[in-house]
């Protein structure tokens, strides 16, 4: 999953960044102000947007609706300091899937940011099940016929973005687009590396096929 | 305050009303008796007088030609007051002793001597009394031989009546008075009450003034009232000081929660993603390094905003404050001192323009806090490499400070707001610049203070312009 966060104070962003890298495995892009934030979200495909008010050069809901306007669904989670009724309404009518107000709980963002890529991607439960394959998302863990299965951090990323698009093709490049920020292109034939290894270690015990290959197209998760 | 004791306005006015009223019924009373006590006296000291004539005409010569007289009491005159009688007593000036009221009390003795009219008591009864001389004896014949006496009478009647008339009269008076009184006084205090009504309902409506509503509408009936017009005027003035200061302080305070706010969450954030994982201690050591520098800048916020809060209580109670008179200048020189190092190290230079000595009152560290702001401010927004203008003039009755900088100018829409606390025309290089929004806020607030004031020009590319206007005293 890759997230991007604007956010001007840059010890704040270098935090939240750190947190969803260390915590969820998410690739995180930072904007420092609007206009860069603005830059990122509409050249790549983020499953979430962590988006501060106050910005510079282009404040926070003017880039909300700016992103809203070119029809991008990517969930937003807006970060602010005013907690008055009406302005949490103006930004959710604004287009915001849900605020946190600062000083704000690392553990709640985190929270919120899964929850709000589960609902983006229409996958409300936090354990996910396709077959006899269990993905928790919370604790990150793996299990296949019941019997829990040790991966890499980034096969465990790799194999939670397929989870979450079952059964369609995702494409090598969707793959490196959400799953590193935004220097991806160094990293175009590990996808390879990481599907052969997940594929390993799910076929322990289990002579079905989980993630098929399509020549020319990508990867498909079946069950 | 329990057991102060309590007045009342009402109660004050009716034992006033109700004093004078007394001292009125009491004259009333007084004067009353005493007119009707003459007036009976003169009217009895008249009939006493006939009376006594008519005693008089008894009194005849004998028919020898001796010139003795005697006193026919036959045709005696009747009493004044038939229940009580009168007394006389008769002498010849030259026989002497003549005769006396039958009943003329036993030891009273009256010698003749000069007309006078006189009270006395005997045996518990009050008597008034007359005197009069050289009454002659009309029963004389023409041409007798003998010289005519005169008579002297003293006639006495007993005051029985009169002192009853008198208190009958003192009585009355005092009753009718007193229903008087009491019919007036019942009055005035109504009276008093209904124009005092106007005060309670000038409370009540002062009890509906409220932070969420501080207009005070004084009620007609107490806006008509002279007298209350001062104590409406000035809680409509003090209600109106009261809601711009309190206005102020809640303004601030939310200010100061929303921008604390930030701080905080960069604090917290750092702290949390320290502990979310076991880390080694060269990281620990980073956290908490990085923690310290988040503090350092919220210490900062808070010193600024302790700052801000004084100058606007200062700028409040200015006035009245014993000041000394300081060169304007002196200040301004104290203050490019500040700011040389900040200066030196953007490649800045700074100009100090001044054309003698500006005599000002003021605290010399208010102003210096003004300059090193607008400075701080000037060379912060400014290229590295370019130059700050200070020029201090002093025009009539003020003194004028400007600082030009050649910066990239503060936009026309931004001006107006830029002495607004918290106010950062742009955040990211507020940033970088450890700016908070309030320096401008605070020159703003001291200048004030000092009765001055303070103005931003600025043509965006070219660079900016405050001139702060100063009252200085004549020369």
């Amino acid at each position: 999953m890759r997230v991007l966060v604007v956010e001007d104070e840059a010890r704040l962003a270098e935090n939240i960044a750190r947190s969803l890298r260390e915590s969820a495995g998410y690739a995180v892009d930072v904007a420092a102000d609007g206009q860069e934030g603005l830059f990122l979200a509409e050249s790549n495909p983020y499953d979430v947007v962590l988006l501060d008010l106050m910005l510079p050069k282009l404040d926070g809901m003017e880039l909300l609706g700016r992103i809203r306007q070119a029809g991008q669904h990517t969930p937003v989670l807006v970060l602010t300091a005013r907690d008055d009724k009406d302005s949490v309404v103006a930004l959710l009518n604004a287009g915001a899937d849900d605020y946190l107000t600062k000083p704000f709980d690392l553990g709640e963002l985190l929270a919120r940011t899964k929850a709000l890529i589960r609902r983006g991607k229409g996958q409300p439960s936090p354990v996910v099940v396709i077959g006899d394959l269990e993905l928790n998302t919370v604790n990150r863990t793996v299990q296949r016929g019941g019997k829990p299965i040790t991966l890499t951090a980034m096969e465990y990323r790799v194999l939670e973005y397929l989870v979450h698009r079952p059964r369609a093709v995702v494409s090598k490049t969707e793959l490196l687009e959400h799953l590193y920020d935004y220097n991806w292109e160094k990293f175009s034939n590990v996808i390879e590396v990481y599907i052969s290894g997940l594929r390993r270690k799910l076929n322990q015990g289990s002579s079905r096929q989980l993630i098929r290959t399509l020549r020319g197209q990508g990867y498909m998760l079946q069950d | 305050m329990a057991d102060m004791r309590r007045d009342s306005i009402q109660r004050r006015l009716i034992a006033s009303v109700l004093l004078s009223q007394i001292i009125l019924t009491a004259g009333l009373v007084v004067i009353g008796v005493l007119v009707t006590y003459w007036r009976l006296i003169s009217t009895l000291d008249t009939s006493m007088q006939a009376h006594a004539t008519s005693v008089a005409v008894l009194v005849r010569y004998t028919e020898d030609a001796t010139g003795h007289v005697y006193f026919d009491n036959s045709l005696l005159p009747e009493s004044i007051d038939p229940l009580h009688p009168d007394q006389f007593t008769v002498w010849a000036d030259r026989t002497g002793f003549l005769t006396r009221s039958e009943d003329w009390p036993d030891g009273l003795q009256f010698q003749p001597g000069p007309s006078e009219h006189w009270n006395f008591t005997w045996a518990g009864v009050p008597y008034h009394a007359v005197r009069l001389n050289h009454i002659p004896i009309l029963d004389r014949e023409e041409g007798a031989a003998f010289h005519p006496q005169t008579l002297t009478i003293v006639y006495a009647s007993p005051l029985v009546r009169i002192q009853h008339q008198v208190k009958v009269a003192g009585g009355s008076i005092a009753l009718a008075s007193l229903l008087l009184l009491g019919a007036t006084t019942g009055l005035a205090s109504w009276r008093i009450r209904r124009s005092l009504l106007p005060l309670q309902s000038l409370a009540r409506q002062a009890a509906l003034v409220s932070t969420q509503s501080w207009k005070l509408q004084p009620p007609r009936e107490a806006e008509q009232i002279e007298e209350l017009r001062p104590l409406t005027d000035s809680m409509t003035q003090m209600l109106a000081r009261l809601e711009y200061s309190f206005k102020q302080q809640r303004e601030f305070v939310g200010n100061a929660a929303h921008e604390l706010k930030t701080p905080v969450a960069v604090l917290k954030s750092t702290l949390q993603s320290l502990v979310q994982r076991p880390r080694s201690s060269e990281e620990y050591c980073a956290g908490v390094q990085a923690s310290l520098q988040d503090l350092d800048r919220l210490e900062q916020l808070l010193q600024w905003m302790l700052r801000l809060a004084r100058a606007e209580q200062w700028a409040q109670n200015a006035q009245g404050r014993n000041l000394d008179l300081i060169d304007l200048n002196s200040t301004c020189e104290e203050a490019v001192e500040r700011i040389r190092a900040l200066a030196e190290s953007r490649h800045t230079t700074i100009h100090l323009v001044t054309n003698g000595p500006v005599p000002i009152r003021a605290d010399p560290e208010d102003l210096q806090l003004v300059w090193t702001n607008l400075l701080e401010n000037a060379v912060r927004y400014s290229p590295e490499g370019t130059s700050v203008e200070i020029a201090v003039a002093r025009e009539g009755d003020h003194a004028q400070v400007s600082f030009q900088d050649h910066g990239v100018g503060i936009a026309a829409a931004d001006l107006p707001k830029i002495f607004e606390r918290f106010y950062r025309g742009d955040h990211s290089r507020a940033r970088a610049t450890g700016g908070f929004g309030l320096g401008l806020a605070i020159a703003k607030a001291l200048v004030e203070a000092y009765g001055g004031s303070i103005a931003a020009v600025s043509s965006p590319g070219k660079g900016t312009r405050m001139t702060v206007e100063l009252p200085v005293p004549k020369p």
